[in-house]
Order: C-alpha cells, then structure tokens, then sequence
C-alpha cells in the first residue's frame, strides 16, 4: 500500500479542512472480486479521513455487508458515500462517487466533504422551491474521466 | 431525495456503454429520463430534470 498524497497536496488539504464545521463520515464499499480500483481507493479514502479529526472513514465489503450495501443502493465498486452529521447522527445526503476520485474528480471530492461538512445551501431560490416540490427521488449519475 | 453519483466512465465500461457515453462530462438523469451533455448550469440541470420527470 502506497501513499497517495504527497507533503504538498496534504498541507493543502489541511488548510482547506481547518473550515470543516460538522462532522463527516466517508463510507468506502469495495469489493475482493473484480475490482481493480478497490485497494487504491479505499487507501486514498483513509489517508484524506487521516487529514482531519472531523473526518472518520469505514470501509465495507460489500460481500460480507451486503445489507448495508443495499441501504445505501451500492451496486457496484468501488463507491464512496459521503455522510454528514445531522442531530447527532450520521445522514445520507445522497453524496456518492464510483470509481477512484483520481484527477478533477479529487477536488470535487475534497469540495463535497466541505459542502457536506458546513451543510449550506448555495442553490437559487427557483432551485430550492423546485427541490422542495419534489414527491419522487432524483438520481443523478455525471459520467467523467480522470484527465 | 436527490442522488448525485460522480462515475468514473471507464472504470464503469458496461455502465457507459449502456448510456451511450461518448464525451465527459454527461449527467444521466434517473436511469436515461433524461441526460444532459456537457456543462451543467444550475437552471438548464433543472429544467433537464423537469423534463425527465414527465417522460
């Protein structure tokens, strides 16, 4: 298992969490067959939970944990579910990443531990009364690649 | 209410190929309602998602 993050990218990550507020968890489900991202992504995930005491990381084998697979609607791996703290307790805020967060799609994973962490709400109103109105789920699945 | 996956596109070749993927960024909205390609901008996704909705 390699290290990731070199001293640069982690003293910036640093700086960036000394804004986390509440605390988040990040949920990593991996899988030992046929997967070839799984490791690398489950260490990425743990060094950057390491970057911060309001982060904590768990990792789940989807095979031997499938009921929480199913809670969380992980078909595949590896995923990353990004939980926040509401009440006390940890919520879903319907956060997920599937596949490595390798290139662009790492600062949007550091973006999304941010948002989720300070909870605020930087939609339209037009938005916010369209996302209120709904009385059906929504998922959204934006394909990228890492370059 | 909302989920939002970010998907890595050739870790998910099945996925991709099941929603035609053929450029990035491209937002899949509930299983092929509706898609978006390119940029999102807030009012244009939700519009997008108006849209799927009545499909």
């Amino acid at each position: 298992m390699g290290s990731f993050l070199d001293d640069n990218i982690t003293s910036q990550i640093k700086e960036v969490f000394i804004n986390l507020t509440n605390p988040v968890e990040i949920l990593v489900f991996t899988s030992q067959k046929d997967c070839d991202y799984c490791e690398d992504t489950r260490t990425l995930l743990e060094e950057v939970c390491s970057l911060s005491d309001k982060l904590s990381f768990k990792s789940v084998d989807v095979d031997n944990q499938p009921e929480l697979a199913g809670e969380y609607h992980v078909i595949r791996t590896p995923v990353i579910v990004v939980l926040g703290q509401i009440d006390g307790l940890m919520k879903d805020f319907g956060v997920r990443f599937s596949g490595i967060p390798a290139g662009h799609e790492f600062s949007a994973l550091i973006h999304s531990i941010l948002s989720v962490s300070s909870q605020e709400i930087a939609f339209n109103p037009e938005t916010m009364e369209f996302l209120n109105s709904l009385k059906s789920p929504i998922h959204l699945e934006v394909f990228t690649t890492p370059t | 209410m909302v989920t939002a996956d970010a998907v890595e596109a050739t870790e998910f070749p099945e996925l991709s190929g099941k929603y035609k993927i053929s450029g990035v960024p491209h937002t899949v909205i509930n299983e092929g309602a509706g898609n978006m390609i390119g940029a999102a901008p807030e009012d244009m996704l939700v519009e997008e998602i108006r849209k799927a909705l009545k499909t």
